[in-house]
């Protein structure tokens, strides 16, 4: 084998690709050529650093709009009829219509002042429009979340999303969602909305006490996996008690076991 | 309960049962968007493709082939999706005559650790790295496939793979020396 060919096989040798067999003829190599050992060695200083790398996470906002694609296919809703359903007289249609229509209002009344005073845009005026719509947000989702349909419920969760300090009956019915609704998907997406407000003790308490609830394993899992990346070591109990649940699904009791090993890192 | 395989769920896609989607976009859905991110370094952009592809995975079941591997085939999908929407880009720059700049999400603070300051260093370096040399390392580093399903993905010799793996691996070892200003002599 050539000294090109030797350190082709780096990569393979760092990332425990190689056989025994090859494993042992590529360190029996290292031991007798310095220059060999020099590259591993700076290689595996990037290849490591690489594995340290925080990997980034898609937003809440991804699993809601692709089970309510989901959802849309399965019921046979075409993907026309969804671009105008917002629009679709009828009440269900109607309140988040209203809220919308009061949005624009508030957002056409700020911009017509501001250009009739010739003030430009002040910082207190920029702040008090920024909570106004913050507000209607929230009610936007919360009349959303109320409705029959799993699908609007998913957009209610969606728009939850986009709040940034929510009120505590948003943050309440986003937990009611985890715990009791009947649309698995539904139950994932709001676990997902509900992660960006973990700095809340209530809702990481809250998240705690849902685990022993769930009857899905899918839910069971995320909300494992949610815990382990909010690091609530509260959780600890729970996941426990899961791994000895000779009930349990066996990926929950895996992932429990998993969980307890990474909290308590 | 066993666990069902990518393989056995997806033939109950194919068989027509979609909620079985489901599972699969919980198992697959972040490493995805991972994936895609690296290439397309948009957040947003990579959440319509991740969604996308599984709208594809629906669209066309029929052409998976259960003796493959449904994370090869997934991935493979991946990678059509974000050539794609660069197509339609392109075009769309063109018409438009503008170039729409690829943001990075990295913050850029004054004061910064050392240990992060590499991250954001290496982090830089791979995005600095020819595409076709960024993904199989990404593949390779951060998804833990081995060769042949890389091979598979990319359509190519495992031969290939295994060159670019090591080139790809090289300068990126270069790119992050020259972001920390050190001076290379074995280059």
């Amino acid at each position: 084998m050539t000294p090109e060919e030797t350190s082709l096989l780096i990569p393979q040798y760092l990332s425990g690709q190689m056989t025994p067999a090859e494993k042992d003829a590529f360190e029996a190599e290292l031991g007798t050529n310095a220059g060999l050992r020099l590259e591993v060695d700076e290689l595996r200083s990037v290849w490591e650093g690489l594995g340290a790398l925080s990997q980034e996470a898609p937003s809440p906002a991804l699993r809601a709009r692709f089970y309510q694609k989901l959802h849309d296919i399965q019921t046979g809703r075409h993907v026309v009829e969804r671009q105008y359903a917002w629009w679709k007289p009828g009440l269900q249609g109607l309140v988040p219509q209203t809220i919308l229509a009061l949005a624009v209002f508030v957002l056409g009344t700020y911009v017509g002042r501001t250009n009739l005073d010739g003030r430009g845009s002040s910082t207190e005026e920029v702040k008090r429009l920024s909570t106004e719509v913050q507000g209607l947000r929230q009610t936007v989702a919360l009349s959303l979340l109320d409705q029959q349909s799993a699908t609007s419920r998913l957009e209610g969760i969606s728009w939850s999303s986009r709040v940034e300090r929510p009120e505590p009956g948003l943050v309440s019915a986003l937990l009611t969602m985890v715990d009791h609704d009947p649309n698995t998907n539904v139950r994932l997406s709001a676990l997902d909305a509900l992660e960006k407000f973990a700095g809340d003790p209530t809702v990481r308490k809250a998240l705690v006490d849902s685990l022993p609830r769930q009857d899905s394993p899918l839910v069971q899992i995320a909300l494992i996996d949610a815990l382990v990346r909010i690091r609530d070591r509260g959780a600890a109990g729970e996941l426990r008690k899961l791994t000895g649940d000779a009930e349990a699904n066996s990926s929950v009791r895996q992932r429990a076991q998993w969980g307890l090993e990474r909290l308590s890192l | 309960m066993q666990t069902q395989t990518d393989n056995s769920l997806m033939k109950l896609v194919q068989a027509g049962d979609s909620a079985q989607l489901a599972l699969l976009f919980e198992r697959h859905h972040v490493g995805l968007f991972r994936y895609l991110l690296h290439l397309t370094s948009d957040r947003m952009l990579s959440e319509d493709l991740v969604q996308e592809v599984f709208l594809r995975v629906l669209k066309y079941t029929r052409s998976y082939d259960p003796s493959l591997s449904f994370r090869v085939w997934l991935y493979g999908m991946a990678r059509n999706a974000y050539f794609d929407s660069l197509r339609k880009r392109r075009r769309e720059v063109s018409t438009n005559g503008e170039m729409g700049e690829i943001a990075s999400s990295e913050p850029m603070p004054e004061e910064i650790s050392s240990s992060k300051q590499d991250a954001m260093f290496l982090r830089e370096a791979l995005m600095q790295l020819p595409e076709e040399k960024r993904e199989v390392l990404v593949l390779s580093r951060f998804h833990e496939l081995r060769y042949e399903e890389i091979a598979r993905i990319l359509k190519c010799e495992i031969g290939t793979v295994k060159v670019r793996v090591y080139r790809a691996l090289k300068e990126l070892r270069e790119k992050f020396c020259e972001l920390r200003g050190e001076t290379l002599y074995d280059a």
